[in-house]
């Protein structure tokens, strides 16, 4: 497991081993990179030993649902009655159903729809946990209100403008001193969860990311504006400077002709292209150590058996690819990914065989150190009215922040709690597997 | 520093003209500064010629006949540059970059007529400049814009925001008030507002808040936003009533809009000022503010001290006035003048305001009622000008300066309101919470190779905004090209360095109109242009 790894930190071997970094760096910036990357055009992690295993610490995969994913057909409660009597047209079928759509069951009370199948062997294997009836504490109904305050760490403060994995990153010193590129999101802008990151890039795919323009000028154009901004102030020099040094690190990856582990294969999706793109930039050694990825279309307002089967079926087959690739293949590094939404919706469907915005809704949380094979949940009743908040919403009765300040603690091995997730007091709900940090501490 | 040379001509002249205008306290005040200003003797001395005598007849004629131009930035090829790299660093070129979205050959020969305080007054007085061109365009082309929500809501929402933003983004390139521009982005921001939370009812906010007081009086802007429908359904004021309090609106207020975060109220007066402002509401689809009587709270309030008496629940239409004395109140405080003081001058002039600047503006803001070319006037003083260091140019004033410097053809803006300014991280009216657009160097800093894209797509599209590249090929050189770049996107100041770095890009291959693109793109990329 994990720990022997951890035990294992050699971190002389660390300095002394010639990474692809330092081999990119003695080569020569730009140019000498496409010089490289001529001469070994096959996927390198394949062909050299990487060293960035040694890390003590895991790569962070956050994953944000956008518009209130419904938490009751991500893991359906089909042990709850009221579950079907609320959603007449869009429940899930019990697991001893004949329908060919029930759910798988997790437990007694809890199943996967079909759609998230590909996600029970990670189950089984005691890698994915699903913590139900969680989510944003504070009471807001509104996409744009509760995605910023999630992603921001803190509910209703106008002055806290970073977000909880940028101040992770900001607090925590770099897994490689010489990461040119610590975190990514996969979109044109900066997504607030990664607001406030050193080294941290919106680049929406890595595999294209670089200047414009013709290839024949490219370098000579990359080399201009490295002497330009050599010599302008601070921040803007260093910020060109690691983009810079960051297109041609892309560049020499050739993460298109990455080839996952383990017979993995990704959905053609945006997100299963996107894990594709971040797990070929774990493997590639080059000090990621966070990415952020979205997937949008979850308000599902009306016709939602149609919506959601398609949304589910982008997130379970890519989520089942990289856990395949990344976490079932044995690779060393640790991954923790955290898939989390906005809020859930109303338990009780609506006259368009939709569903409101509602309330709590359900995690994922899925690595070799989630403590997993587990549904977890905090005084969880049954769906009858009289137990819902407003009489018609699962009730948020497990803080999302005590499930990202978990793993940023003992997954990420970052004690700054307070800074990450200020005026929080998180509540452990024994989402990881074991603690990372008293190591982090000693090296 | 060396004067630079135009294509093997003799050194430049200074065609900077007098300017009579200059009063003698600001001159003093000038003069003072410029000698404890570490290595602006050049540019002092400039300057004091610059601001030396002049017959003001001239030229209150040449600023009238100025003002009644109405074209749009000249199309024809950019001129060469004619003045020294030295007077970049100079109070009035400092003072055009501030005060416009960028510059451009027209604004620099402006400016220069003009003089340092000339030409202030003139942007400062754009009312009086005629902008009928850029005003008629936009009425014909981007109709949604000028409408109001009892239009707009029945149209394609999609539409309304496109041709919003489009309008919006088109005004502050090419309108010839550019520091009322500036200010109504300021503004904008202050009292931000996202589109998608509120949709059509955005549009006559921003027409009847920011851009209608972005050059009067502070406290009118609070109490036209206090009135808009869209601040009000934006902050939940339209779910604020007696039964069921919701604070939002009442905490921004004083949060954001007038007093500060550190403005000295407690949660308590949040509370109460939330009371106040029970029943301040919108009638159906946002038309228009309402006040509702049922909902109001009637009882007594005390806010920050101020006793706010009860009234009786048949007061009807009066109890408006608890809202209404809470808001003068508010504005007139002292932490008001210093809260959107300091914000001010961060916004024209540097990061970190000195204590002094801030107290002299903020007295400015106390003595004037709030008046914001006043305040403008005491930020944006020669001295303070050649003191500030440099500011980062937002992803939209980085398009913006772009979009002047090449002045392209309009064929399909909305490819930059849309695609472009979102890669950018900046799209027009998108940012979400209530406090708009940071205004921070190490917010933006990160962005770019999104920049160096930008710069790369519009010196090269052809269906979206194509540039004339042979604008910069009147004299078809490297020199001559670079002169010509120079022209256009620094009114002649280019610094040196960045001058020879771009002719020697330009002579390192064939020099044709692909490398002349390049050019024009690395100039808008060099770090240089992302400073003002």
């Amino acid at each position: 497991m994990s720990e022997n790894l951890h035990d294992n930190c050699a971190c002389n071997e660390y300095n002394e081993l010639a990474t692809r970094r330092e081999f990119l760096q003695k080569s020569g910036g730009a140019v000498g990179a496409v010089a490289f990357a001529a001469a070994f055009p096959e996927w390198l992690p394949q062909v050299s030993v990487s060293d960035f295993y040694i890390a003590n610490r895991d790569v962070v995969v956050s994953i944000f649902l956008r518009g209130g994913a419904d938490g009751l057909s991500l893991c359906v409660p089909f042990g709850d009655p009221e579950y079907y009597t609320g959603r007449p047209t869009l429940a899930i079928p019990r697991p001893d159903s004949s329908d060919p759509n029930k759910a798988i069951a997790l437990d007694n009370m809890f199943g996967l729809p079909p759609n998230l199948g590909g996600l029970y062997p990670a189950y089984q294997a005691g890698n994915l946990a699903v913590v139900h009836g969680s989510g944003l504490t504070f009471n807001t109904r509104s996409h744009f209100d509760a995605q910023r305050f999630m992603e921001v760490g803190k509910s209703n403060d106008p002055t806290v403008q970073t977000g909880w994995l940028g101040r992770h990153l900001a607090t925590s010193t770099p897994a490689r001193a010489d990461a040119s590129l610590r975190a990514i999101g996969f979109s044109d802008g900066l997504v607030d969860t990664l607001k406030g990151g050193p080294k941290t890039l919106p680049i929406p795919n890595p595999a294209s990311y670089g200047l414009l323009g013709s290839t024949t000028t490219r370098t000579a154009r990359m080399n201009w504006l490295q002497t330009d901004y050599s010599a302008t102030i601070e921040p803007a020099k260093t910020a060109a400077l690691d983009a810079i040094a960051t297109i041609n690190l892309l560049a020499t990856l050739n993460l298109n002709a990455y080839v996952p582990a383990n017979g993995a294969v990704y959905p053609n999706t945006g997100l299963g292209r996107g894990l594709r793109n971040t797990a070929g930039l774990i493997k590639a050694d080059i000090g990621i150590e966070a990415a952020h990825l979205d997937v949008g279309g979850w308000d599902t307002h009306t016709q939602q058996a149609g919506g959601m089967a398609t949304r589910m079926n982008e997130l379970g087959p890519a989520l089942a690819a990289f856990w395949q690739d990344c976490v079932a293949s044995g690779l060393q590094q640790n991954i923790t990914v955290v898939v989390i939404s906005e809020f859930g919706r109303n338990v009780r469907e609506n006259g368009g065989a939709g569903t409101d915005h509602g309330r709590g809704t359900a995690i994922f949380a899925l690595g070799r150190g989630i403590a997993g094979g587990r549904v977890i949940t905090h005084n969880w009743t049954s769906l009858a009215r009289e137990n819902l908040q407003d009489q018609q919403d699962l009730k948020v009765s497990i803080d999302y922040r005590d499930i990202l300040a978990e793993i940023v603690q003992n997954r990420l091995g970052n004690g700054n709690l307070a800074a990450i997730f200020p005026g929080f007091v998180p509540t452990f709900r024994g989402i990881t597997k074991d603690a990372v940090s008293g190591r982090i501490a000693a090296k | 520093m060396s004067n630079l040379k135009v294509d093997g001509e003799s050194e430049s002249t200074n065609p900077v003209e007098p300017d009579s205008v200059e009063s003698s306290t600001s001159r003093r005040r000038f003069f003072a500064a410029s000698a404890s200003v570490a290595a602006a003797t050049l540019v002092g001395s400039r300057e004091a010629k610059a601001q030396g005598s002049g017959a003001t007849e001239t030229r209150r004629d040449m600023v009238r006949s100025i003002l009644r131009k109405t074209t749009r930035p000249e199309t024809g090829p950019a001129k060469s540059a004619q003045v020294s790299a030295a007077a970049y660093d100079s109070a009035l070129s400092k003072l055009v970059r501030r005060i416009t979205n960028g510059v451009t050959a027209d604004e620099m020969t402006l400016a220069r007529k003009l003089g340092f305080n000339g030409y202030l007054e003139y942007q400062l007085n754009a009312s009086k400049i005629d902008d009928t061109a850029v005003q008629s365009y936009v009425a014909t082309t981007y109709p949604y814009a000028l409408m109001d929500s009892a239009q707009l809501y029945a149209l394609d929402l999609g539409q309304v925001a496109s041709q919003f933003q489009q309008a919006t983004l088109y005004r502050a390139a090419f309108s010839k008030r550019q520091l009322y521009e500036r200010m109504a982005e300021f503004f904008s921001d202050h009292f931000n507002i996202e589109y998608a939370t509120v949709e059509y009812m955005k549009v006559p906010d921003e027409r009847d808040v920011a851009r209608k007081f972005a050059l009067g009086k502070f406290p009118d802007m609070v109490r036209a936003s206090a009135h808009s429908p869209a601040m009000l359904e934006y902050l939940d004021n339209t779910r604020n009533s007696r039964n069921n309090i919701n604070e939002n609106y009442a905490r921004e207020l004083m949060e954001l809009h007038t007093v500060g975060v550190d403005g000295g109220y407690t949660q308590t007066d949040v509370r109460e000022l939330s009371r106040c402002l029970t029943g301040w509401t919108i009638a159906s689809r946002g038309v228009a503010f309402t006040f509702v009587p049922n909902s109001h709270d009637w009882n007594q309030k005390v806010v920050m001290g101020q006793v706010i008496p009860a009234q009786p629940t048949t007061s009807g239409q009066l109890g408006m006035r608890d809202g209404d004395m809470m808001i003068d109140y508010l504005v007139a405080h002292p932490n008001t003048a210093r809260f959107i003081s300091k914000k001010m001058i961060k916004w024209l002039l540097r990061y970190d305001p000195t204590d002094e600047q801030l107290s002299a503006v903020a007295s400015v803001y106390s003595s004037s009622q709030g008046d914001i070319p006043s305040m403008i006037r005491a930020i944006l003083t020669p001295a303070n000008l050649l003191a500030a260091p440099a500011k980062y140019r937002r992803p939209y004033t980085f398009v913006l300066a772009c979009l002047r410097a090449t002045n392209p053809q309009m064929l399909r803006l909305q490819n930059v309101t849309g695609t472009q300014l979102r890669t950018l991280g900046q799209s027009l009216f998108a940012w979400g919470p209530p406090d708009g657009y940071p205004d921070t160097a190490d917010y933006w800093s990160g962005g770019a190779l999104p920049r160096w894209n930008f710069a790369s797509y519009l010196s090269t599209n052809t269906a979206d905004v194509p540039v004339d590249i042979n604008r910069f090929l009147a004299v078809n050189t490297p020199n001559g090209c670079v002169d010509a770049i120079n022209a256009a996107m620094f009114g002649g100041e280019m610094p040196d360095t960045l001058r020879s770095q771009l002719v020697t890009y330009a002579q390192g291959g064939t020099f044709n109109a692909t490398r002349a693109r390049e050019v024009l793109a690395l100039a808008m990329s060099s770090s240089t242009f992302q400073w003002m």
